[in-house]
């Protein structure tokens, strides 16, 4: 089973070699801590990851999916920073004991936009690339094929976890018991249920082991791959130059600094 | 050839012997299947076979397991899969999951071994024509049916091409259809000069397809013979190994006092046929 | 397990990756509390979360590339079930607004069965693919689960598995270390909203005067060693229930006694004798 979050729509954002989509989000990642004020991660997301998400026509899945994460992470971050940071001092508004500081906000607008930038550049990068050509292509970067095996497998195994679960719960509705709506007692009920299903997947292991070792998992000659993962030179090229980039933003402000 | 000599077999802290002296011999380019009860030691058989005891499993594994010359004790276990590929019994297990449509894990072993890529997929294309699952090439091999399933888990192993093919009741999840074809392409391996070994349950397809057939009870191999031979022996409810149903329906007819006397218990329906006199009008 | 003849060449070049990661992870940490960065300027914090970040995440590839060659086959293929196992339980409870994640359950389990290299894999994978599928929130915190199967597996060797009343013990135990080593990660790279409930609490300290790195750390000092805990706990019911043919298949479980059943090798007896 495909991962629910990656959608194919051909696009060349999709298409673009994942390594280089992955360097594009660790070179995001150092970039908005070295140049620390807000309006970095703004422009990151103003010009680089909403254009990006657009083009490969995944914009609202963007926009929900890193809504529903980052919703409840900014609300808290602005709430508690808002009213509690340390180093709070200027007071804009008072409600009773507490205050809400400049100090706070900026702090948390600061924070804020970093984590922003970073889930929606992360959020991008696993709604238009499917894991199983990030594999591939990272395999041909050197991987492990054991991360790569046991990151693919998971994928797929934890669908049909959940398929196992459901089809349990399933049971015990048409054997006519209740289901509770409360989750804590869901639970509950569940647990004696999910205990075998757990200790049967743990047992199956052993033939997993063995059929993957049939097939040569653990033998160490070069491994081959049945497609190769599309690369260009002007792709190679941007790799270097976001890296570069990256680098130049950790390296500059500190030599100003000791300047 | 496969030549099992004397071995016994004990699992890691076990307390007792699965397998006590058993001696198995299969010739080269022969289909040898064995049966026996459930429980009797079937996969653990299976897996010395393919050198996964003790090279994985570890355990107490005394006697010889030479196959075409080596002994497998004294090769890698790298070396042994290349020498025997393995079927296992549940074909969700054998799905590697590693890849994520039926092509891909059809290659997975070919990857693995390193096998260049035009080659790779000639030989997946090929496959997937003999056990007719061309069609299921671009599907998540987790969305399919069980039968499929063991279909590419067969599938997967045939792709490697090993001179030794060892399968664990590699028909349990298909329908006669799917058994019929799976049964006629490992006779069409044989004629290549493939090495099978089979553990199955389906007596009459075994009848019609194996060159030997090999009973395991009791912790060892207790009868070796052909098909028919074996098939007929009185001694197979004892075996736990049963009895296909133109024998059963042979006895019942005898112990009615119907039938011929002289004549031994049909096996296969051309027999039945024999022993009924021309069969039914 | 492994392959009996092969030699592995590597080994002495795994063993470095893996000292290298850990001093790394280690000096990552002591910097940050010594250095204890001015947290009136926004500069001070933002570094330091890209010296967490990046120390941590360099130092955690470092073990996971140093571990994942020595692991056998028949361990690789365990540990898909165990990231299952603990992102299916980590998700439930997650949606319980309760105080315990118990998102590392099939990694102390893994860690007990197959050894701390073993567990380290799963620990770290575990967060990539609720990176994959979820949420990128955890990924940051992979060092974490770094501490969790270092420490699981120290505690099998030492046998507390052998025991009903120890694993909460190693659990509470490994809880503070967590606690104290996510803590960077929670303050500078989060800065302290990192769940709804243990932002509230992080906004109580700070109000009651604590640093920003102060109050996570209090906050994971409440939270990790319950966690822990009963994920310890929940682990030695499972092996309890597991078939004891199946606990024997691992090397690390037998080398180490881990479940103290038994002799080391047993002469089986013959069914005729």
């Amino acid at each position: 089973m495909a991962p629910a979050l990656f959608v194919d729509t051909g696009s060349p954002v999709h298409r673009l070699n994942p390594v280089t989509k992955l360097v594009a989000l660790l070179s995001i990642l150092v970039i908005v801590f070295a140049l620390p004020q807000w309006w970095t991660s703004a422009i990151v997301v103003v010009a680089i990851l909403v254009p990006a998400a657009i083009v490969a026509r995944r914009a609202r899945a963007l926009a929900g999916i890193g809504g529903r994460i980052l919703l409840p992470i900014v609300l808290v971050l602005v709430l508690v920073q808002g009213f509690t940071f340390p180093g709070g001092r200027t007071v804009v508004w008072q409600w009773g004991a507490l205050s809400l500081t400049a100090e706070g906000l900026t702090f948390a607008l600061n924070t804020g936009a970093r984590i922003v930038a970073l889930v929606l550049a992360s959020v991008l990068l696993v709604v238009t690339t499917h894991p199983g050509d990030l594999m591939s292509a990272l395999t041909e970067h050197g991987l492990s094929p054991k991360f790569s095996y046991i990151i693919s497998s998971t994928l797929q195994l934890i669908p049909s976890f959940r398929t196992r679960a459901d089809g349990i719960l399933l049971a015990q509705q048409a054997r006519g018991l209740a289901i509770p709506r409360s989750p804590l007692r869901r639970v509950r009920v569940m647990l004696p249920l999910l205990g075998p299903l757990v200790l049967g997947m743990f047992t199956d292991v052993e033939e997993r082991g063995t059929a993957m070792e049939a097939r040569g998992f653990g033998s160490t000659v070069r491994r081959t791959a049945l497609e190769a993962v599309p690369d260009s030179p002007g792709q190679r090229l941007a790799r270097w130059l976001m890296a570069a980039l990256a680098a130049a933003a950790v390296v500059v402000p500190l030599v100003q600094e000791l300047l | 050839m496969i030549e099992l000599a004397d071995v016994c077999y004990a699992y890691p802290g076990a307390e007792r012997f699965v397998l006590e002296h058993a001696d198995l011999r299969v010739e080269p380019g022969t289909i040898a299947g064995v049966v026996g009860a459930s429980g009797a030691g079937k996969t653990t058989l299976a897996k010395i076979l393919s050198g996964f005891i003790p090279h994985v499993d570890g355990g107490e594994l005394s006697g010889s397991v030479v196959i075409a010359g080596r002994d497998l004790a004294g090769l890698s276990l790298s070396a042994c899969v290349r020498q025997v590929g393995l079927v296992i019994q549940n074909p969700f297990n054998q799905i590697s999951g590693a890849r994520y449509t039926v092509r891909g894990e059809l290659a997975f072993g070919l990857e693995n071994l390193g096998t260049a890529r035009e080659e790779m997929a000639d030989r997946v294309t090929q496959v997937a024509d003999l056990l007719g699952i061309t069609q299921l090439l671009d599907r998540s091999p987790y969305e399919l049916s069980g039968g499929q399933q063991q279909l590419v888990a067969i599938a997967s192993m045939l792709v490697l091409r090993p001179p030794v093919l060892v399968l664990d009741e590699p028909t349990s999840q298909l329908d006669p259809a799917g058994t019929r074809m799976v049964f006629g392409v490992l006779s069409q391996l044989r004629e290549s000069g493939c090495t099978i070994v089979i553990f199955e349950h389906k007596l009459e397809l075994l009848h019609a397809h194996a060159d030997r057939l090999h009973v395991l009870a009791g912790q060892r191999i207790v009868a070796s013979g052909q098909p028919g031979e074996v098939l007929a022996d009185p001694r197979t409810d004892e075996w736990g190994v049963g009895a296909t149903r133109y024998t059963r329906t042979g006895r019942l007819a005898r112990d009615r006092g119907l039938g011929p006397v002289a004549v031994p218990l049909p096996v296969s329906f051309d027999e039945a046929v024999g022993f009924f006199g021309g069969g039914p009008r | 397990m492994s392959d009996p003849i092969a030699v592995d060449p590597h080994r002495t070049r795994d063993r470095l990756l893996v000292v290298a990661g850990a001093i790394l992870i280690a000096a990552t940490y002591s910097y940050l509390i010594l250095s204890q960065p001015a947290e009136i300027a926004a500069s001070g914090t933002s570094r330091a979360g890209l010296i967490a970040m990046a120390g941590y995440l360099v130092g955690a590839v470092l073990i996971a590339a140093g571990s994942v060659r020595q692991i056998p086959t028949a361990v690789i293929a365990m540990i898909p079930v165990a990231i299952a196992l603990n992102i299916v339980a980590g998700q439930i409870v997650s949606t319980l607004s309760l105080t315990v994640y118990l998102d590392s359950i099939g990694t102390v389990l893994v860690s007990v069965l197959a050894g701390p290299a073993a567990g380290v894999v799963t620990g770290i994978l575990s967060n990539v693919i609720w990176g994959l599928t979820l949420t990128p929130i955890p990924l940051p915190f992979a060092v974490v689960q770094v501490v969790i199967a270092v420490l699981a597996g120290l505690a099998a060797r030492a046998g507390v598995f052998r025991h009903v009343y120890l694993p909460p013990l190693a659990g509470v135990l490994t809880g503070f270390v967590t606690a104290m080593v996510s803590a960077p990660i929670a303050a500078f790279v989060f800065g302290g909203a990192t769940g709804g409930s243990a932002g509230a609490i992080v906004g109580a300290f700070q109000a009651m005067g604590r640093s920003l790195l102060e109050a996570t750390t209090l906050q994971g000092l409440l939270y990790d060693p319950l966690d822990k805990a009963i994920t310890f706990t929940v682990v030695g019911i499972l092996i309890a229930a597991l078939p004891a043919r199946f606990l024997q298949r691992f090397p690390f479980a037998r080398t180490y006694r881990v479940f103290g059943k038994g002799p080391l090798t047993r002469t089986p007896t013959t069914s005729a004798g």
